[in-house]
């Protein structure tokens, strides 16, 4: 076991996170959705001494519940609540995560959800989250990264109760478990809660399974063929590069200049959306970033071996799908070709500078963050402060060698979301310029551009594009 | 009198031109969060064909000036490394800026200078409808969202609230030709009468009204209020069947009119707790329907807000397509009995420790906290009514609740809406 303090006197609150190296990796092949369906167990049923809805009884007047966060190699189990609240919280809490009682109806009910979860909201629901989970699950096809953390709806269907039980009992273990607490808590609170995890097996360490996918060659695309639907898009390619590397940092300041997560900074954003209005927004990342559509800052506890280089192109009318993707292409070309300028490189640094003060401003959000330290095994200050200082140091040599050494457009996974599956795989492949038209006339030099765009050559070859019906995606390979 | 619900002292100060300024100085690692609030919304939207326009109108403002051209504005939100966004609901629009307290001065200047210079090309204006275009893109394939915007339709008769902040798909097509439209927009609603500005975080009282004062006492007033008709008196159940061309669970919402947000109305404030009592998590109906049978799969419940009169909202996720009328019969059961029975005082007692630690747990960062006081500041004009509110909260009855519950329980002035896949 691990354990992580942050005190914060001044705080009236206080965070404690369970966080296990648990995670959709370790779903049983023919049990996907296993992790995150146990950790539901313990969140959202009952403990031992209470039934779930007693427990929520009880958590009403405190203000505040624990929730779980599952990843592909992380589960984390994190409450915050006041300090007048704490000691009924950490039972409650405490209760949840090491006496479940694993009752048969709080199962069937987080089943159903999670069957209906999968089966129809992550399909249906949102198109965008849809392209991403499917540029995930085709860049590591094979591997057990690809299914979605949530599960497919045969494995969560083949998924009993002893399941559960069999999961819990050999996964959540004292060696596998990160022990936070933050804020304004008692002395005595750290010591109480390690005490309370010996209930938990000893475990022993393990070795994760393997991500070793077939590397990508040549431009692949999946077509997502969903009626009715406009286009989404992302795109990208597994990275070989992990935080905590120096190369890591001058990679995200590279990321911040071409995609900041819906910040104007991004220059997809302005190139596709500013430019020329044809979406809401446009942006790239090295690492995963869950719940994209709801989340400004980078998210925490979702740490992984294997990240992805990912462009995402928000939802915008098919006919204008092919020209956005070359638009996107072009300017990862031309950032690989002539690097950032010193301009571009100096704003980026100052802006990354202060904008990271925003990562994390939360005692919460801190203490996520030294979770995911442990996981990286980045020791010291810890990522956050090594963050703003190794920004600071940066030289543009060593942005621009970052940028030639792991970005390219080569070998790619293009994942569309789209009700012209058809139309959109004779455009992908055609050598024709992609057109495109605007409702207002644009500037000359916009309309030049536009020409070189619509030149670009896509070079994806009718052999490289699966068309995957909305229905079965995840369900079979 | 008990200490106030705001753990924080509050400053406010007033210019000559009608602009409010309100300072919430808390301890927060040298950030500061800019918030400029102005009080319109889709609520504002009371001409044919201009829905979503407060909306699209938000979008506009990041379109420059002569002094700060769209480039040139977020250039500086990036030196300053800005965590900087707008959002626009039916009463305000907010755009918000978290920065250095150091640059402090800087965002006055470049805050200022918009609301006072805003002046893009009819180009700009046409590309700018795109992306909003693209905004609704996205939102459409939710099942909610369908049904959320059949349900305010139905419920209006000719109210704003009728329709989303979003606005009907055939208006946001439209707008690329309402450029003339959008400066008169302009004119009249972005006035220093009508925007609060809040500031929160480590910001010392005195030199933001120093900085507010040089920066914004040239910005002319001339607020011209919205003609916004009033909505009728609803007789009758209303009742709205929707498909859904995607994979769902079938979707029940019940829609009940309900007062405008007055802190100081007990049967309004009564209605805020009554449904979280009544629908609730820890409700009857909530543990029979979701957790026992599980025929529900998600219940939830809540009371908008807002400066008109405005709904009670009652959304659930069925199981079964042939359980809708079912669910209703039993959501029906529930309020029935709470116009008849007397909620449990100490419930009551122990939803009111919830409500203020919950927005004290909420006041956590510079953002949070002007965020909490965002939609109360719209809605009053000040931060006072936030402070009567959780003291009319705190004086609330069993009787009050049934009261509430007999007042706005009632199916003629309720709208019923269903969404099914197709």
């Amino acid at each position: 076991m691990k354990k992580i303090l942050l005190p914060v006197p001044a705080d009236p609150t206080v965070t404690i996170a369970f966080s296990f190296a648990i995670g959709s990796q370790d779903d049983p092949p023919g049990k996907e959705g296993l992790a995150a369906l146990t950790a539901d167990m313990l969140t959202q049923g009952a403990t031992e001494k209470f039934l779930y809805e007693e427990i929520l009884e009880q958590l009403y007047p405190l203000a505040t519940d624990y929730d779980v966060t599952v990843d592909k190699e992380l589960t984390t189990i994190d409450g915050r609540v006041h300090h007048d609240k704490l000691n009924e919280f950490v039972d409650l809490m405490t209760d949840a995560v090491l006496r479940p009682a694993f009752r048969n109806d709080d199962f069937e009910r987080l089943k159903s959800d999670a069957i209906n979860f999968v089966g129809n909201s992550l399909r249906y629901s949102s198109d965008e989250a849809l392209g991403k989970a499917a540029l995930t699950s085709a860049a590591f096809d094979d591997t057990r990264y690809a299914h979605p953390v949530d599960g497919t709806v045969a494995g969560l269907e083949a998924i009993t109760l002893d399941d559960v039980r069999t999961f819990y009992t050999t996964h959540f273990v004292q060696a596998r478990l990160t022990l936070g607490v933050a804020g304004g808590y008692p002395d005595d609170l750290p010591d109480a809660l390690e005490t309370g995890c010996a209930n938990l097996p000893t475990g022993k360490s393990h070795a994760p399974p393997s991500i070793d996918f077939a590397p990508t060659t040549g431009r692949n695309v999946v077509l997502i063929d969903k009626p009715g639907a406009d286009a989404s898009i992302s795109f990208g390619f597994p990275l070989k590069l992990a935080r905590g590397e120096r190369e890591f940092y001058a990679l995200w300041l590279a990321n911040s200049w071409l995609g900041e997560h819906r910040h104007g900074a991004s220059h997809l954003f302005q190139v596709i959306r500013e430019t020329r209005g044809l979406n809401y927004g446009d942006y790239s990342y090295i690492e995963a970033f869950p719940d994209a559509g709801e989340l400004q800052m980078p998210p925490v506890n979702v740490a992984r071996r294997r990240q992805l280089f990912e462009v995402w192109i928000r939802t915008l009318p098919n006919d204008q799908a092919a020209f956005a993707l070359k638009a996107a292409l072009r300017e990862i070309d031309q950032l690989v070709e002539h690097g950032l300028t010193s301009a571009q490189f100096e704003l980026t640094r100052q802006f990354l500078i202060k904008y990271s003060t925003h990562f994390a401003p939360t005692t919460s959000d801190r203490l996520g963050y030294r979770i995911d330290d442990a996981f990286y095994g980045i020791a010291g200050a810890g990522y956050l402060e090594n963050f703003r200082h190794t920004i600071k140091d940066l030289t543009r040599r060593e942005v621009n060698a970052a940028i030639k050494k792991h970005l390219q457009t080569d070998d790619l996974m293009i994942a569309i979301v789209t009700g012209d599956a058809a139309g959109l795989a004779t455009s992908l492949t055609s050598s024709a310029p992609a057109s495109i038209d605007y409702p207002n006339p644009m500037p000359a030099e916009i309309l030049a551009e536009d020409k070189l765009i619509a030149a670009y050559p896509l070079r994806v070859d009718e052999t490289r594009i699966r068309t995957r019906p909305v229905a079965t995606i995840f369900e079979t390979t | 009198m008990a200490p106030g619900i705001i753990p924080f002292p509050v400053e406010t100060h007033q210019l000559d031109n009608g602009l409010k300024l309100i300072v919430v100085p808390m301890p927060s690692n040298g950030l500061v969060s800019y918030w400029s609030i102005v009080r319109t919304g889709s609520r504002d939207e009371y001409e044919p064909g201009r829905t979503g326009f407060a909306h699209f109108f938000e979008h506009m403002m990041f379109r420059g000036t002569e002094r700060y051209p769209a480039d040139r504005y977020q250039q500086v939100l990036i030196e300053l490394g800005a965590d900087s966004n707008a959002f626009t609901t039916d009463d305000l629009t907010a755009y918000h800026a978290t920065i250095a307290a150091e640059d402090l001065d800087r965002i006055m200047a470049l805050e200022s200078d918009r609301f006072k210079n805003l002046d893009y090309s009819e180009t700009d204006f046409k590309t700018e409808a795109g992306a909003v275009y693209g905004e609704y893109r996205k939102d459409k394939t939710e099942p909610e969202f369908v049904l959320y915007e059949a349900v305010r339709e139905t419920a209006f008769e000719c109210h704003s609230y009728g329709h989303t902040t979003m606005g009907y798909e055939a208006d946001i097509k439209a707008m690329p030709t309402l450029y003339d439209y959008s400066r008169r927009f302009f004119n009249r609603y972005y006035r220093p009468e009508n925007t609060i500005l809040l500031v929160v975080g480590d910001a010392d009282p005195a030199t933001v009204v120093t900085g507010i004062e040089a920066h914004y006492s040239d910005w002319q007033p001339g607020y011209v209020a919205p003609d916004i008709p009033a909505e009728p008196e609803q007789t009758s159940e209303k009742r709205v069947d929707t498909t859904y061309a995607g994979k769902t669970l079938p979707l029940l919402w019940l829609a009940y009119k309900i007062d405008r947000a007055d802190p100081g109305n007990r049967l309004r404030a009564a209605t805020d707790l009554l449904v979280e009592l009544i629908f609730g998590e820890t409700s009857d109906v909530y543990r029979k329907l979701v957790l026992k049978e599980q025929s529900l799969e998600f219940l939830c419940a809540d009371t908008n807000s807002n400066r008109d009169p405005s709904l009670l909202d009652i959304y659930a996720r069925v199981k079964d397509p042939d359980s809708i009328e079912a669910a209703l019969t039993a959501l029906d059961t529930a309020a029935a009995r709470a116009c008849e029975q007397l909620v449990d005082a100490g419930r009551l007692e122990k939803l009111k420790t919830r409500e203020r630690y919950a927005f004290l747990m909420e006041l956590e960062t510079p953002d949070s906290v002007a965020e909490a006081f965002a939609r109360p500041i719209a809605i009053d004009g000040n931060l006072s009514g936030l402070e009567t509110l959780y003291r009319t909260y705190e004086s609330l009855t069993p009787l009050d609740l049934r009261d509430a519950a007999r007042q706005v329980f009632r199916s003629d002035r309720r709208t019923v809406g269903t969404l099914r896949a197709t």
